[in-house]
């Protein structure tokens, strides 16, 4: 997936369990612009595959993802 | 924007497993913009008294401040969080209303915000959703 960095925010989830990256991820989406992108940094290993579907659910859109030093990066524009 | 889902969920026991994994499903699906609807029923009921502390079942409830206790540890919030996060993500909470009398429970033993149904009007909101589970 194509890497896009540029961010307006940032969501620190890192110790968090499934469900709580979502619950905390879904709140703070409301705080954005559309067309804003949020950071989001996860280290539950359920969050590969939460996420995009969440993103898939809402209509909002993942525009990145990486992982590194045991996290995940998820780059997630506000669509509406 | 995928169009908008709902999910009737029913609860038929009160221990904490059973509280925290209605709570966490919940508000995972209340998070994804799905239309979340509740119903407690049987002892289920008893998690919508004011201030319940669910315990694990049988001779596993002296451990549930263990569990609590871990859970914390891994940035998962107690049953009564759990609850209130539910009603801040709208979710809907219904009681039983037969449950109700049969276990001698009043609208004023229980959480604000809630409503009283009987069973056909949760039913019939049920088959109306997209997705129903069964946690008992």
């Amino acid at each position: 997936m194509v890497i896009i960095m540029d961010k307006n925010d940032t969501l620190d989830a890192k110790g968090l369990m499934c469900p709580m990256p979502i619950v905390k991820l879904a709140k703070k989406m409301k705080d954005l612009k559309v067309g804003e992108v949020l950071e989001l940094i996860a280290d539950d290993v359920g969050s590969k595959e939460d996420v995009p579907a969440w993103c898939n659910r809402t209509g909002n859109q993942l525009v990145g993802q990486k992982e590194e030093g045991g996290a995940f990066y998820f780059y997630i524009k506000k669509v509406q | 924007m995928a169009e908008t889902k709902k999910f009737a969920m029913v609860v038929s026991e009160g221990s904490f497993d059973k509280a925290m994994m209605a709570m966490m499903m919940g508000n995972t699906a209340a998070s994804m913009g799905i239309e979340t609807h509740i119903y407690f029923t049987f002892f289920g009921l008893n998690l919508l008294k004011k201030g319940a502390k669910p315990k694990l079942p049988g001779m596993l409830r002296f451990f549930t401040g263990t569990m609590v206790k871990k859970m914390k540890g891994i940035g998962m919030e107690g049953y009564q969080e759990q609850l209130e996060m539910a009603k801040e993500l709208g979710v809907k909470i219904y009681a039983c209303s037969s449950s109700m009398e049969m276990m001698g429970i009043k609208k004023e033993d229980l959480i604000d915000g809630i409503t009283v149904l009987g069973a056909a009007a949760f039913l019939n909101m049920a088959t109306e959703s997209d997705m129903q589970l069964f946690i008992g």
